[in-house]
């Protein structure tokens, strides 16, 4: 039988991460500000602000002219994902082998600590509490990742809805399709169509959804039927190696976060911890005066522990701070396992080139995420349109 | 509530072109380069029954610097673009 899948979900997470500090926002018109340099897209919002009219997505000028007491609340990245890693491992800490999906979306497979709890619904609660009623987290089950993260949305928070494998057609038909992972202007254009629910989506061709919408719709079409099965991978555990420095009045000086970075720097070289294994990604991140707080997250091209190389990799971020800074925190993401690199005499061949190949894949995907590695797929070769031909899917390395 | 979004491209998409014409509809300059053989011309016309037909008129030619290219006058948006045929 193939093994009931988790997913706990918490909606708006960044914005309740960002509210943490101004608690009172969270019953006005709030919404989570667009990341400066970005297109001006509203992130999450709150109820009040839904009631307003306002929701996530929406232009910044639409959202104002809508609700002229929408208050904007300014993103703290750092914090969410320092929050998120929390919640990441009291979950592991619980037992489960979670495989983050986004902040507020984890998933993981109950099959390992069923019998240690009594059950799946024993196991969802587990996991449940070990988040914490404060997050207000929601948790859904099924036999497929899909069918999970949609008993999540509909549950209560501190619910858990399970679904059986063969009520799951039953369950996605009557949801809407705003679970899917589509552009506006496609919901639009099946809403236009009357495609209003999942089931009616599920109802159609798959040829002529994919004739109409292409392969975000086909993917859409699949999902709305359940989606794949694909096994959960729980993730390896990330290393804990963070040095900090806080500093008596706000520094906006260039020179003393560079000394400061240098510091940050030095003792996290020495942390015994590392064990001589040097880098692939470390993380530079700033609380900021008046609340805020800015990340960088910076992959190696090259696993390296030589403070010079490390030095010019993250030193010129200290520039892109955008406020005074009252504490810096350096942290390594992701550590290389090999600890030194032999030289070769004779040109690599054989196994030894594909090893290296799917080494350099890692680090791209460690760079630029899970989407970053493609493979081409020849899908109509004959086509006299040459853009049918092939399509680039996301392959995992 | 959305879920992390894989993304998925196609190969080969068509890049819009600046295209200028001679009299007969064959390509002068491109990308204000200008062509000098016009080495073979077809049409697509394909999908029509849906509500993305396909209607492509392909040249390929040979710019002054010696450069190979392929660009098609869409008659469905009457643009041009540059595509590895």
């Amino acid at each position: 039988m193939f093994p009931v899948i988790a997913c706990l979900l918490i909606q708006g997470f960044e914005l309740r991460v960002a509210l943490r500090s101004r608690p009172r926002l969270s019953v006005v018109p709030a919404a989570l500000a667009p990341e400066p340099g970005r297109e001006p897209l509203l992130g999450a919002v709150t109820a009040a602000a839904e009631v307003a009219g306002v929701t996530s997505g929406m232009r910044l000028g639409e959202a104002l002219a809508t609700c002229p007491e929408l208050v904007l609340v300014d993103p703290d990245p750092a914090g969410a994902e320092r929050e998120w890693e929390g919640v990441l491992r009291r979950l592991e800490d619980s037992g489960f082998g979670v495989e983050p999906v986004e902040p507020g979306v984890v998933v993981f497979e109950t099959r390992g600590v069923e019998r240690l709890y009594g059950g799946v619904e024993a196991a969802l609660t587990r996991a449940l509490a070990s988040v914490g009623p404060a997050w207000d987290p929601r948790a859904g089950a099924g036999q497929r990742r899909f069918v999970a993260l949609a008993a999540a949305s509909v549950a209560r928070p501190g619910q858990a809805v399970i679904v059986e494998g063969e009520e799951e057609r039953s369950f996605l038909e009557p949801l809407p399709l705003s679970l899917l992972p589509l552009e506006d202007e496609r919901y639009a254009e099946l809403e236009g169509l009357g495609v209003r629910t999942l089931g009616a989506l599920a109802a159609l061709p798959g040829g002529a959804v994919a004739e109409r919408l292409g392969q975000e719709g086909k993917r859409a079409w699949s999902l709305a039927r359940g989606g794949e099965r694909r096994r959960v991978r729980g993730r390896s555990p990330a290393a804990e190696l963070v040095e900090a420095l806080s500093f008596p009045e706000a520094v906006a000086n260039e020179l003393t976060l560079r000394r400061a970075f240098g510091a940050l720097l030095d003792r996290l070289l020495a942390r015994p911890e590392r064990s001589s294994r040097p880098f692939r990604k470390l993380a530079l991140s700033a609380r900021l005066v008046g609340g805020g707080s800015w990340r960088r997250t910076v992959t190696l091209r090259e696993a390296t522990g030589e403070r010079g190389r490390l030095r010019s990799a993250l030193g010129p971020k200290l520039t892109e701070i955008p406020a005074p800074v009252v504490e810096l925190r350096l942290e390594a993401v992701e550590l290389a396992e090999h600890t030194g690199q032999q030289l070769t005499l004779v040109a690599p061949e054989g196994e030894e080139v594909g090893v290296r190949l799917r080494e350099g894949l890692r680090q791209v995907r460690a760079s630029a995420g899970g989407g970053a590695v493609g493979a081409v797929v020849e899908v109509a070769p004959w086509s006299r349109i040459p853009e049918t031909r092939a399509l680039v899917v996301p392959r995992d390395v | 509530m959305s879920t992390a979004g894989r993304v998925v491209g196609r190969l080969n998409a068509p890049r819009p072109a600046l295209v200028e014409t001679a009299g007969s509809g064959e390509p002068r300059l491109v990308n204000r380069e200008l062509v000098t053989v016009v080495r073979e011309e077809w049409r697509v016309v394909d999908r029509w029954w849906t509500e993305e037909p396909v209607d492509r008129r392909y040249f390929e030619v040979v710019l002054e610097s010696g450069r190979n290219v392929c660009v098609y006058r869409d008659g469905e948006r009457s643009c041009w673009f540059t595509q590895r045929a």
